[in-house]
């Protein structure tokens, strides 16, 4: 018998050590949340951790204050709006990606995810300047399509690999009994990648109501996003309500993740 | 129900010619089958008859009619996929009753209908399941099931058995067969095992490189074949060179191995022939005044029915045959063969 190795080496000497990694990796993930989790049920006067006493103080305060509620809903909307119209455009986009071959396929999907690969806060001037020339500077729809343009790849990247995994064998199989195009993609496509489209939509939407660079370059006069809103919050007033704010949009994140869990579930039952 | 005749099909994909020339023609309630190794252009005559793809030239037509600008959706053939391609959201009757509902068939013609074809195929109670929880037999018998349901003119089937083990193989392949004659349904049938083609098949066509090397029927393929490589692919085969060869009314007079026998063959041999000699056309010769070649026993392998052995002749050349179980013969034996002429067949002699 010889000593169970592995790339990485011996591994009765390596397990412990990727034990404590692993274990020091989450403490440095989850400290963040843990401190703001915990900071936003203090019951005293300051953002601290451990809370001092525990209350729901700070989030009476959160729904008291109109630019903090205000904020929230704005985010809520634009990230609503972003998701349906990304997924929207992301299936038609994917579809076009499958019959487009060879050398341009490489260059189509590259193009589809530009807003990824290039500096946020340079897409975020560019679309200042393009959507002043059209006249849409600091507006709703401006700060809208920012978004859409900002969360679009998200989308992309996750009906695209749904996509891929519908073999052409089923839309030839659905022509060869008769269906048309739109039949074939309503009846078999569209429910085959719906948790991929679900999943997609969702991403577009977490990152939408994360975005701060593009949104405090386009936003409307006197119209915030949550995280704009919070930051002016935090200049002024160092209060555990920013806390519960974080907390907010943290709950809103792991709804979206259990979401998506619970599609990946699904896309693997098929 | 339906005649069909492929003219001069040619298809490239970039700068491969995929096809190049096939011609095919199949009479109504002919199963029609397409043999050839691997990349010969199989699936590519099939999925231009199904309109999957657009030849670069040649015609398709159906009864007089010519269906190359028909969309695959408005031809009207069943289409039977290696891989099944059953939609997995769907139930068994769902699968099944999708063409019928594509349709707007009223619901009960629609369950009559579904319920038929069931039966036709032996699934009864599987109706809801879903294509993940049943085996692959019986998913391919649903695809079969949906394909039948809209009474198509044509039938396409690409290696619908390849992913089956060799029993489900046999039962399934009886079942298309079966269900075929009984319909009526014309169909083509692709494959890459000889005896499938061999054993289902009225008309069988063995293509090469994206060509028909021989059409017509499973026994001419396999008795007549045109050129080595239809008999190669089509079962056991020895060939021998010949030596002379002079064509007379009816056949050839050669000289083969030492030996001179008259021969039916290809017409239109001139000079370089080989003589074709299954191994059913070979025996033992109890003794050596009956022997057309003599040689000796170079390998025996004892398989149940009968023995497998290959016999070494003074020429160099070999001769594998089939041997009675109880025949005794050892490694090493000198062995008299004899041929039945009846048997044998002479081709044109190609130069690798
Ligand atoms: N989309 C394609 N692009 C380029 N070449 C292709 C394409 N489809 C098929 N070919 C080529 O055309 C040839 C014929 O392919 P085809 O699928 O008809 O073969 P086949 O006889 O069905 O083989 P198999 O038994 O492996 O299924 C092959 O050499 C294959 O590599
Ligand atoms: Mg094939």
């Amino acid at each position: 018998m010889t000593d169970q190795t592995n790339t990485f080496g011996n591994r009765r000497v390596m397990a412990p050590a990727f034990g404590l990694l692993i274990v020091l990796l989450y403490v440095f993930l989850l400290a963040p949340l843990v401190t703001i989790v915990g900071a936003s049920f203090t019951g005293g006067l300051l953002m601290r951790f451990p809370p001092e006493g525990l209350s729901l103080q700070w989030y009476r305060e959160f729904f008291a204050r109109q630019d903090l509620v205000d904020g929230l809903l704005m985010s809520l909307r634009i990230g609503t709006v972003t998701a349906v119209v990304t997924t929207a455009v992301a299936i038609m986009a994917g579809l076009a990606g499958q019959v487009i071959s060879g050398r341009w396929s490489g260059w189509f999907q590259i193009g589809m995810t530009l807003p990824l690969l290039v500096p946020e806060l340079l897409t975020a001037i560019g679309l200042l300047f393009f959507l002043y020339k059209i006249e849409l500077g600091k507006s709703v729809i401006g700060l809208q399509i920012g978004h859409i343009l900002m969360s679009f790849p998200y989308a992309y990247v996750s009906i695209v690999a749904a996509l891929r995994q519908v073999p052409v064998s089923l839309e030839e199989a659905s022509a060869s009994l008769g269906a048309s195009g739109w039949q074939t993609f309503r009846l078999v496509i569209l429910p085959l990648v719906m948790p991929g489209v679900a999943m997609g939509g969702i991403f577009a939407f977490i990152n939408s109501f994360d975005l701060y660079t593009v949104s405090l370059l386009l936003k409307p006069l006197g119209g915030n996003t949550l995280p704009l809103a919070l930051f002016d919050f935090l200049t002024y007033e160092f209060k555990p309500t920013a806390a519960a704010a974080a907390t907010i949009s943290i709950l809103l994140s792991i709804l979206g993740v259990a979401l998506v869990q619970r599609l990946v579930g699904l896309q693997r039952a098929f | 129900m339906a005649a069909v005749e492929v003219r001069d099909l040619r298809k490239r994909y970039g700068s491969f010619l995929a096809l190049d020339g096939v011609s095919l023609t199949a009479q109504t309630g002919q199963l029609v089958t397409l043999l050839g190794p691997s990349g010969c252009g199989k699936s590519t005559t099939l999925r231009c008859l199904a309109g999957f793809l657009d030849p670069d030239g040649g015609s398709i037509s159906i009864d007089g009619s010519d269906i190359l600008g028909v969309p695959a959706n408005r031809r009207g053939f069943g289409v039977v996929f290696q891989n099944y391609a059953l939609f997995p959201h769907m139930t068994v009757a769902g699968n099944i009753g999708y063409g019928l509902k594509l349709q707007k068939r009223p619901k009960t013609e629609m369950a009559e209908r579904i319920a038929d074809a069931m039966r036709l195929v032996r699934l009864q109670g599987l109706e809801d399941r879903y294509p993940r929880q049943i085996s692959g037999g019986q998913q391919q018998r649903v695809a079969l099931a949906r394909a039948l349901v809209l009474r198509p003119r044509l039938l396409l089937l690409d290696e619908p058995l390849a992913n089956l083990d060799a029993r489900l193989r046999d039962e399934v392949r009886w079942l298309i067969r079966d269900v075929q004659q009984e319909s009526g349904i014309t169909a083509f049938y692709v494959t890459h095992d000889q005896s499938e083609a061999m054993a289902m098949s009225d008309m069988v066509a063995v293509m090469k490189e994206g060509r028909v090397a021989q059409f017509a029927t499973p026994r001419e393929i396999y008795q007549k074949p045109v050129e080595r490589y239809v008999a190669d692919f089509t079962g056991e085969a020895n060939f021998l060179s010949c030596t002379r060869v002079a064509p007379v009314a009816g056949g050839y007079d050669i000289e083969v191995a030492g030996a001179h026998l008259r021969v039916a063959g290809v017409p239109g041999i001139r000079d370089r022939a080989e003589l074709l000699l299954r191994p059913e056309a070979l025996s033992i010769a109890p003794d050596t005044g009956q022997a057309l070649f003599q040689g000796r026993v170079e390998k025996l392998a004892f398989l149940g029915a009968s023995q497998h052995c290959e016999v070494r002749l003074p020429d160099g050349g070999a001769l594998k045959l089939a041997v009675q179980a109880n025949r005794p013969v050892g490694v090493g034996d000198q062995a008299g063969i004899r041929i039945d002429s009846e048997h044998a067949w002479l081709m044109p002699e190609v130069r690798q």
